[in-house]
């Protein structure tokens, strides 16, 4: 047997504080899509950025066909043929598609930019990964998921072997991720080897080869394709059973809370909403990216104003045309975008814990700085912040520590109504775990709460009912005894339940 | 004198063409627009009415061009006004408000109107020959106030600042017969004027020869005659620093003989610091041109005397030469290519006198 | 704290460095003078501290100092408009102008750079046409006005020492300023927008008028600061009056922790800024014989500080975030 492509053994790595990684191990074979998956902090990324050359090893050993090599920067390690396509995408969006593949080392001619080689050659690399663009079409005009392909095409036009994913799909729909999947499966095919980074177990489960977890910057274990499934999966990474994950009880829905009659949001002003919100109910909304569910929150939050029909908060009729007036009538919003719309990041955790509750609090426009400290106090504690005090600036939390703080600011104003917005994106799944146990514990309270969410799995676990929109429309409401991956897919396509490409790969099997 | 009391290069507003000064913001496109079409056409519409006489076939018409903004020159523009009646001209006086690019923009855009004649006062002549050289050559050009010899300009106006300050020098000796120490301070001295006004101080106070090619550093101490000349502090025409400098002055230096303040707002300020520190009288002030509280100053025996020159003649007699000059009559000219227009002391005996003239010419403005 | 920590070791050391150059540093006369120019510049320098915490910006002070400055005696001594009248007038008119500074940005999404560039053109240009363009002054008359800014309140235990009026005006203004920022909800309001405006207004926060409300703030006080320099020079000229003020206001209000980036800011930061800034030009008349430098001394010191600043802060993030880390016991 041949050495394997990539081998990495006792690596270990320290920050200021903290040990990274405590001798983790990986190989990779060529042609082989490995899942490395963990809990945030798990390592994960600490690993990918020192077999990209991001970051050096204080220790260990890696080797590529059986020799060893110093990766002691990102060039060396494209020299080898590793490239790292980050989480946050790396294109000069004002450049075209071709421009981007060949940034910082594009081919002259007569000491100019060879524009005819570049456009040729990209052409090249864009079918490889099925991208149906013109190589001068500007990387604006691309989506998400157009834009991630163009990254792989610019791994390829450096003849990688081995392709490090740090979260692709994070910020792609059900159909872009199933575009990416396709290339993925393609590019295998050719002999390309992909380290795999998700928090999507589902997608892991359809695509990888093997998958490598760790835990607390150890490997905690291997699984081989036959042993891949999500108990396992989640076993390995928190380090116990996790039998009841979605400890779903129904609730006996109570009064009517939230009425929506007709509502019609901005981006999709002809389409009108209708739905009833119950007291103690969760409602999950789900629907692929772009079918106005966010839109639809944010109108019923003021955020942007709806342009038409009503909407009833015990009875009441309101018409918010800003945050302050739909929280006045009980509404809580944890939006989807929680560094820029959730917590203020330079903000201490107390600062942003009170930040709703300052108004009702004050005395006479002063700040009560009593009531301040016990909120904060009392959050801490019921929603299990870790931090080592509530001065801490929220930016050094991680993302589940993040969400519970914009958690901890609504729970302080005693909502009605909470809407979450993809409440558990990009955080782990101890803190997801968290959130679930949360808003069972407060619908219990009598709070209604609607979630939207693109992930089914928690769709299918949690809610009590849910609505599917499809292009700006409520095209259905599944009751609980209803609820099937197939029936959302069918409703949020608005299809028949037929083999739509979009629900194989994205979902637990 | 040219003191001006701003000519500062840095005022925000644009400046106006020939226009009002009211209102400059919404002139800001205009302005751009018209010195943008002026530099892209070059000097195409001036090359009409080269030679100076104007296509307009009425009045000649002339501008008074300023180094600044300042009472000093809302005198000469009387001046300009009453001249420009008496010889029938179309007189007019240009007040630059942002230095040095602003009046080369005046002076090139009267220069593309065909202007038949242009006095004016050059903030900074040794850099500004170009400029000055390219107007002569399309109309008549004259300095008044401030000269700049290596032009071609056809004669200056104007007082010699090195006399006028000795004249201040002078008062210096008179106001401190058993000497003492004496500071300086003036708006900027980039220009000429005020250079050549601050050396005849220094060389009045020191006894030494009239010599107006002297050049002694700002930043040095200089001794002689009984007195010593602690420095020069400029303020580049911000009133709060000009004022913070007569403080710090009187800081450092708290035996201060005496304060010489060279352009027109400086003893003002000189006399509010004086005021606020209790010392109005003990420490002497000589001064330079007519502000009403310099004047007052003298009337209250707080500023021994100051120098002035005389703006209205400046203004009226620039006007006359003009219209001579554009009219084709070259003989106004004097060999000396230079018209003196002299300065004078003014102290306590003649203040009054001289001030019920400056109102009396000036009477229509306050 | 820290922040103030480091611009307060600053003043200190030019304050040493002075005295021991220059005798006259420590006197009596030029403390005064030092303190009644810190007043004057510290007022301007907190107002626009507001509009920096909220991470915008006001370059129109200078000229809001110069339309109050030439506004006042012009309505005193040309127009004979009483006292009171006359104050209250060029107050509103300093009220007016932030609010519709606020007004443009928030609801026109004008950016505040150019909505308070183009007041920086406008109210200059204003105060010179309606004074002609000449200088306007109050004489020998309004003493008593006068005094409000040219006035010496005697101190019990110090004879040959009386602190200049200014100071009880920025003290007054800081204090409220302070109570404002750090007391009342609305300060969080305004440091938190200053952070992440969106997050606030999410929080429900209503930022518009918090914004609007710091661009009233900052042309209030520049029109209190324009009052007190007109009052302290006795003159002002419409052309040059408070030219460059928002320079030095904002440099002071940076010196002193603001950031540029919104959201942080101290009052006591502030003042030390625009006494650092007052000292230095001070500074540079008394020991040398060159005031010419003065810009570049200024420039270099204020760089230096920011430099050092910055150095200190990123040292201080990488322990916060070492710290951090291994509290969540994260591998």
């Amino acid at each position: 047997m041949t050495a394997p492509l990539l081998r990495a053994t006792r690596l270990t790595k320290s920050f200021p504080g903290v040990r990274a990684l405590r001798g983790v191990g990986l190989t990779l074979n060529r042609g082989e899509v490995v899942a490395v998956i963990g809990e945030n902090g798990a390592g994960k990324s600490t690993l990918m950025k020192i077999l990209a050359g991001v970051q050096t090893p204080d220790s260990g050993e890696v080797q590529l066909e059986g020799h060893p090599v110093v990766l002691d920067s990102v060039l060396v390690a494209l020299r080898h043929g590793i490239a790292l396509i980050h989480q946050e995408l790396n294109l000069a969006d004002n450049l075209d598609v071709a421009a981007n593949i060949f940034l910082g080392r594009e081919p002259l001619r007569n000491g100019l930019i060879d524009r005819d080689r570049i456009e040729r050659e990209a052409a090249v690399h864009l079918k490889a990964v099925g991208l149906d663009v013109s190589p001068r079409t500007p990387v604006h005009e691309l989506s998400i998921g157009q834009q991630q392909l163009v990254e792989i095409a610019k791994a390829l036009s450096v003849q990688a072997r081995v392709l490090i994913m740090d979260e692709p799909t994070s910020s792609l729909s059900s159909g872009e991720a199933a575009k990416l999947f396709t290339v993925i499966h393609d590019l295998r095919s050719r002999g390309v080897s992909m380290l795999y980074i998700s928090h999507r177990l589902g997608e892991v489960n359809a695509l990888a080869d093997r998958v490598v977890v760790l835990r607390d910057g150890e490997n905690a274990g291997d699984l081989e394709r036959a042993d891949i499934t999500h108990g396992a999966m989640v076993k390995l990474m928190v380090g116990r059973d996790l039998s009841q994950f979605y400890a779903h009880e129904p609730h006996p829905p109570g009064r009517p809370v939230l009425e929506v009659r007709g509502l019609r949001s901005r981006v999709h002003p002809k389409h009108a909403v209708d739905f009833t919100l119950r007291a103690g109910e969760i409602v999950g909304m789900a629907g692929l990216v772009g079918a106005g569910r966010t839109e639809l929150l944010e109108a019923l939050f003021g955020v942007t104003p709806a342009v038409g029909g009503s909407i009833r908060v015990d009875g009441q009729e309101i018409q918010p045309q800003s945050p302050q007036e739909a929280i006045a009538a009980g509404l809580a919003l944890v939006p989807e975008d929680r560094k820029h719309q959730g917590v203020i990041l330079e903000m201490a955790i107390r600062d942003n814990l009170s930040l709703a509750s300052l108004r009702q609090d004050q005395r006479r426009g002063f700040l009560n700085r009593v009531r301040e400290l016990a909120l904060s106090g009392e959050m801490m504690s019921r929603l299990r912040i870790k931090a080592p005090h509530d001065q801490q600036v929220v930016q050094f939390l991680s993302g589940g520590n993040q969400q519970k703080v914009v958690l901890g600011k609504w729970l302080a104003l005693r909502p009605k109504v909470l809407l979450l917005d993809e409440p558990t994106r990009g955080i782990d799944i101890g803190a997801k775990q968290e959130i679930y146990r949360l808003m069972e514990e407060l619908s219990r309270t009598g709070v209604a709460i609607l979630f939207v969410s693109s992930e089914l799995e928690e769709i299918l676990g949690l809610s009590d009912r849910t609505l599917v929109m499809h292009e700006g429309r409520l095209t259905g409401e599944l009751r609980r005894d209803q609820l099937s991956e197939e029936a959302v897919m069918h409703l949020a396509t608005n299809s028949s339940p037929s083999p739509s490409p979009l629900s194989t790969p994205a979902l637990p099997a | 004198m040219i003191s001006v009391e701003c000519a500062s290069g840095f005022c925000q507003s644009p400046g106006i063409i020939p226009v009002k000064l009211t209102f400059q913001p919404i002139a800001i496109p205009l302005v751009l627009t018209l010195a943008l079409s002026t530099l892209l056409t070059g000097c195409k519409p001036a090359s009409d009415s080269a030679g100076g006489s104007g296509s307009g076939g009425g009045k000649k018409k002339i501008a008074f061009v300023s180094n600044g903004v300042a009472s000093f020159w809302t005198i000469a523009g009387a001046g300009v006004k009453a001249a420009g009646e008496k010889f029938g001209v179309d007189a007019e006086t240009l007040m630059p408000v942002e230095g040095i690019s602003d009046q080369k923009r005046i002076i090139e855009d009267l220069v593309t109107r065909g202007i038949d004649g242009i006095a004016v006062s050059p903030i900074d002549p040794a850099n500004q020959t170009d400029l000055l050289n390219r107007a002569a050559k399309r109309t008549h050009l004259i300095t008044h106030d401030s000269d700049a010899p290596a032009s071609d300009r056809e004669l200056y106006i104007g007082m010699d600042n090195y006399s006028a300050g000795r004249l201040c020098g002078d008062l210096v000796r008179e106001a401190m017969p058993k000497g003492g120490t004496v500071m300086l301070f003036i708006g900027r001295l980039e220009q000429d004027n005020a250079k050549r006004r601050r050396q005849g101080v220094i060389d009045a106070i020191l006894g030494r020869p009239a010599n107006p090619a002297n050049y002694d550093a700002p930043g040095t101490i200089l001794e002689g005659n009984g007195f010593k000349i602690l420095g020069t502090l400029t303020d580049q025409f911000d009133r709060a620093k000009g004022k913070a400098n007569a403080e710090d002055a009187l800081a450092k230096y708290p035996d201060l003989g005496c304060m010489v303040g060279l352009f027109a707002y400086n003893p003002p300020l000189m006399l509010e610091a004086l005021g606020q520190a209790n010392k109005l009288g003990k420490v002497q002030v000589v001064a330079f041109d007519e502000d009403d509280a310099t004047l007052e100053g003298i009337q209250k025996g707080h500023v021994h005397g100051t120098v002035v020159q005389n703006p209205y003649m400046y203004g009226f007699k620039s006007v006359e030469i003009l219209s001579e000059l554009a009219k084709g009559n070259a003989s106004v000219i004097p060999a000396s290519k230079f018209i003196d227009i002299p300065a004078r002391q003014i102290r306590k005996a003649t203040v009054d006198e001289f001030w019920t003239d400056l109102k009396a010419k000036t009477g229509a403005k306050k | 704290m820290r922040k103030i920590l480091g611009i307060t070791a600053l003043l200190i050391v030019v304050c040493v460095i002075t005295s021991l150059a220059s005798s006259s540093f420590l006197s009596a006369y030029n403390l005064e003078n030092l303190i009644r120019r810190t007043a004057l510049f510290g007022i301007i320098s907190i107002g626009v501290a507001f509009v920096i915490v909220t991470g915008g910006i006001d370059l129109s002070i200078g000229s809001v100092v110069c339309l109050v400055g030439c506004g006042l005696p012009w309505l005193l001594t040309t127009h004979h408009w009483s006292v009171p009248t006359a104050l209250a007038a060029v107050i509103l008119v300093s009220v007016g102008i932030g609010l519709g500074h606020g007004l443009l940005i928030t609801r026109l999404r004008l950016p505040p750079f150019v909505v308070t560039l183009c007041g920086l053109l406008l109210y200059r240009g204003i105060a010179r046409g309606f004074t002609q363009d000449q200088t306007v002054g109050f004489g020998s008359e309004f003493k008593a006005l006068r005094s409000l800014a040219t006035g010496q309140i005697p101190l019990p235990f110090l004879s040959g020492f009386a602190l200049p009026a200014p100071w009880i005006f920025l003290i007054a203004v800081a204090v409220l300023a302070a109570i404002f920022l750090n007391r009342t909800i609305y300060g969080r309001y305004l440091l938190a927008l200053g952070r992440n405006e969106d997050a606030a207004r999410y929080s429900g926060i209503n930022t518009r008028r918090m914004i609007v409300l710091a661009y009233v703030i900052s042309s209030t006080l520049a029109g209190l600061g324009g009052i007190l320099f007109v009052l302290d020079v006795n003159s002002a000229q419409p052309v040059d009056f408070g030219n460059f003020y928002e320079l030095y206001a904002i440099a002071a209000a940076v010196l002193g922790g603001c950031s540029l980036r919104g959201g942080e800011g101290t009052i006591v930061g502030v003042i030390v800024g625009a006494a650092l800034m007052q000292v230095l030009r001070n500074m540079i008349t008394l020991v040398t014989t060159h005031n010419n430098i003065e810009f570049a001394i200024i420039g270099a010191v204020i760089l230096l500080g920011v430099i050092a600043d910055e150095l200190v802060k990123r040292y201080a993030a990488r322990r916060r975030a070492a710290r951090a880390l291994a509290a969540e016991g994260a591998g």
